[in-house]
């Protein structure tokens, strides 16, 4: 199971990928993470690969993932290539507009992006930040997107191993919110879930 | 017990297992985490854990506690091996005592460093062992081993991941019980006294070492031959797994070479393996040091066999092995197709750089500047930090940057060779204590009449918010004497040296054209913590913008954006710095 997790620095890319790693371990799986960061506090791309099983190496291969969890609308548009031909994308509909994008220098076009996603993969939009605001706080954005990956039945984990890893990964005062961002997650796809067989 | 770990806090922990005493280190990317590691584990406070001024300051920190018999980790990024080579070369000749690791990582790419250099030749080039980890599980394991290998030689040992090691985590099987030792304290004894004479008598002892040391190597499960194919693959670091994903994957029936244990070389298996296979591919991230090795041994003992790699041209010399292009390599060499990959089609999609963070209090710091030297003839040389980002767009105010604390005596290079423009040096507080202090003494015994702005957020904010000599405050959060930067800049002989807000921007502006105007070294400070450290000032908004845009051209604030080719601020990213109410009296601060 192979699981790409994109977005910007600062939504909670990397506590996401602790979350699902743990819950693999929890369920006797081996797995493990790569993450590229570098400098990417400062509002850059963060990539996170999740791997479950024995694969020796962090990184997932361009054309490898079975899912992609984008955090934001283009930067799930930028790593599309990483899915396979079957795989699946859930894709947070957010945008956090570049800076590039202000000055004129590039063009942030939800159209085309939208498109090009839902061409060239299953994919399943979401409002996640709307639905982390509405649970309390816009941080738990990552927890929802989790819960939405769950809904879908796409993550091979049950709800109990992933509850159980983020009571081990999230701080406690945080916590009750987050759970309850995860079911709403949850519910967001439920609904899909049927859609998603035929697709 | 099973846990999931960072290669750096594999690192750690496994230092800690080992009865580490004495931490020491440099923040720098991809390294961090590690000393981070061991602060986090040393919950019984028996282990002195301390950010260093630097990574000179932190090697022989660990030196001395190695020579008192206790176990010492030290931790730098490869390019503070540089700033601590000096005690290195001495190191690699007297030799140590209690166990010592020093961890340097590497970042092929690069993608946080200014160079790709390879910590591999320092090995070689100061007689010290290397170890180069595969995998975080690999790091805890060859950790552990370092220290008992460092014991038994009584040298250092470098241990040597690279970023794909460091930031990816594993499942690790973590120990329990931490190795328990009595250390008698420091014995004096010569030789811990570097003379010549005792440097000779080393340097023949230690020559006929590294023969023994290549015997022991041979036998390593750090070092092994897998498979059976004609066909032989030689790699070693992160490359390995990559290489057996591959082989794994397609079922390639080939030899593999893995290389952990790395300096001094292997000689015996690598004859052994030579001997087993009719050509050799070599994978390795950065420079051909295995391949080296390789052709040595072959030299050596007369063998004869075909090797691809980076001597050749076959592999790349510079960035990542990532599965894609190691596989491409595999494929040319053994002549067939493995994957048809099914590209999908890509399209263009706005950049997303790395940029000065919405209130950022270098990007008013920078803009301050900007606005005093506008039309006066300006050289900005920069540093190693967040702040060397200020070469972006729009700001455009670092034209220099070469490594930790070179602004400063680049500045007065440039001053030396254009003496009728104004020399700027920027430096974040964490770089001046590590190696800022040096070059203003340099300027002011030199009468280079320079501008030197320290940016003094309280904080080494790049690589994640690490206290420094200036904040008062170790790595345990215990308290400590706040060196104030003011009063050293002053006692080093600076005419002019002045602490400002830079969100005061009017009197920021006014005080840069005043140290402009002074002669002799002018020292500016810049102080406001950085946004990660403190809540939100409250949010700024624009009221009827006209759709000029100046606001964005000047500052490039992440927080400014336009819809409908009007000016909006983004509420989630504005922290209320208030740096755009200076541009346009439509913005007003909330």
């Amino acid at each position: 199971m192979d699981i790409l997790i994109t977005g910007v620095g600062g939504q909670g890319i990397i506590l996401a990928s602790k979350i699902l790693a743990y819950a693999y371990v929890i369920e006797g799986r081996n797995a493990r993470t790569g993450e590229t960061i570098g400098m990417s506090q400062r509002g850059g791309c963060v990539v996170s690969h999740v791997r479950a099983g024995n694969a020796h190496s962090p990184y997932i291969p361009v054309g490898g993932a079975d899912l992609l969890l984008s955090f934001e609308l283009c930067e799930g548009a930028r790593r599309i290539p990483y899915l396979k031909k079957d795989g699946f994308a859930i894709v947070n509909t957010a945008m956090i507009i570049p800076v590039s994008t202000a000055l004129g220098k590039s063009d942030y076009d939800v159209e085309k992006i939208t498109k090009y996603i839902s061409e060239n993969t299953n994919a399943i939009f979401i409002d996640a930040d709307r639905i982390a605001q509405e649970c309390g706080s816009f941080r738990a954005v990552n927890t929802v997107l989790i819960g939405a990956a769950c809904g879908l039945g796409v993550l091979e984990l049950s709800t109990d191993s992933i509850i159980q890893s983020m009571k081990k990964n999230i701080r406690a005062q945080y916590l009750d919110l987050n759970i309850n961002a995860f079911h709403s997650g949850m519910k967001a796809t439920e609904e899909m879930r049927e859609k998603c067989k035929i697709m | 017990m099973k846990e999931i770990l960072l290669g750096n806090t594999a690192i750690a922990l496994g230092a800690v297992t080992a009865g580490v005493r004495v931490a020491a280190g440099y923040p720098g990317t991809p390294s961090t985490e590690v000393l981070e590691g061991v602060a986090k584990y040393n919950t019984d406070g028996k282990i002195s854990v301390e950010w260093s001024a630097n990574e000179k300051a932190a090697l022989e920190v660990a030196a001395g506690a190695s020579w008192s018999g206790v176990r010492a980790i030290v931790t730098m990024k490869q390019v503070g091996l540089n700033v601590a080579s000096d005690p290195l070369m001495s190191l690699g000749v007297i030799g140590t005592k209690g166990g010592m690791v020093i961890v340097v990582a590497d970042d092929p790419g690069p993608i946080s460093s200014q160079t790709e250099q390879d910590t591999r030749h320092f090995g070689k080039f100061a007689n010290i062992p290397v170890l180069d980890p595969s995998s975080p599980e690999e790091a805890y394991e060859m950790t552990k081993y370092a220290f008992e290998l460092s014991e038994k030689l009584h040298l250092p040992i470098i241990l040597r991941p690279t970023t794909k090691v460091c930031h990816s985590s594993g499942t690790i099987e973590v120990d329990t019980e931490v190795y328990q030792y009595e250390s008698e304290g420091f014995v004096k004894d010569p030789k811990w006294v570097i003379f010549p004479p005792l440097s000779y008598r080393r340097h023949l002892e230690i020559e006929q070492q590294q023969k023994e040391i290549s015997v022991l190597f041979s036998r390593l499960p750090f070092n092994r031959i897998e498979g059976n194919g004609s066909i032989g693959i030689a790699t070693g670091g992160a490359t390995y797994a990559i290489v057996k994903d591959i082989v794994e994957t397609f079922k390639l029936d080939v030899t593999i070479l893995k290389s952990g244990a790395v300096f001094p070389p292997p000689d015996q298996l690598y004859g052994e393996f030579l001997h087993r296979v009719e050509k050799v591919l070599v994978l390795e991230e950065l420079d051909p040091v295995i391949e080296e090795q390789l052709y040595h041994v072959m030299a050596v003992r007369k063998i004869e066999r075909p090797i691809r790699g980076k001597l050749d041209g076959f592999v790349t010399p510079a960035g990542e092995l990532r599965f894609e292009n190691t596989l491409d390599y595999i494929e040319k060499f053994i002549g067939r197709k493995l994957k048809s990959i099914e590209n999908k089609p890509v399209i263009d999609l706005p950049q997303r750089s790395p940029v000065l963070c919405a209130g950022c209090p270098h990007r008013a710091s920078f803009y301050a500047v900007k606005k005093a030297m506008r039309g006066k003839k300006s050289v900005f040389c920069g540093d190693i930090g967040c702040y060397t980002l200020g070469n972006g767009k729009p700001l455009e105010m670092t034209d220099t940057c070469l490594c930790m604390g070179a602004g400063i005596t680049v500045a007065q290079g440039i001053k030396k060779a254009e003496p009728d423009a104004n020399v700027f040096a920027f430096i974040g507080d964490s770089t001046f204590f590590a190696s800022g202090m040096t070059g203003l003494a340099n300027a002011v015994y030199n009468g280079t009449n320079i501008i030197v702005v320290v940016l003094d957020n309280s904080t080494t904010a790049m690589t994640g918010h690490q206290p420094h000599p200036g904040i008062g405050r170790t790595i345990m959060n215990t308290s400590s004497p706040k060196i104030d930067i003011c009063s050293v800049a002053k006692a080093l002989g600076a005419g002019f040296v002045k602490k400002v807000n830079p969100f005061e921007f009017d009197e920021a502006v006014k005080t840069v054209r005043e140290a402009s105007e002074k002669n002799g070294v002018s020292v500016i400070i810049f102080e406001a913590p950085c946004v990660a450290l403190v809540k939100s000032h409250g949010i700024c908004t624009v009221e009827e913008c006209t759709g000029c845009k100046k606001c964005i051209r000047e500052i490039g604030c992440p927080a400014l954006t336009v819809r409908a080719r009007k000016v909006e601020i983004n509420p989630a990213l504005c922290y209320g710095c208030g740096l755009c109410t200076n541009i346009c009296d439509r913005i007003i601060r909330l």
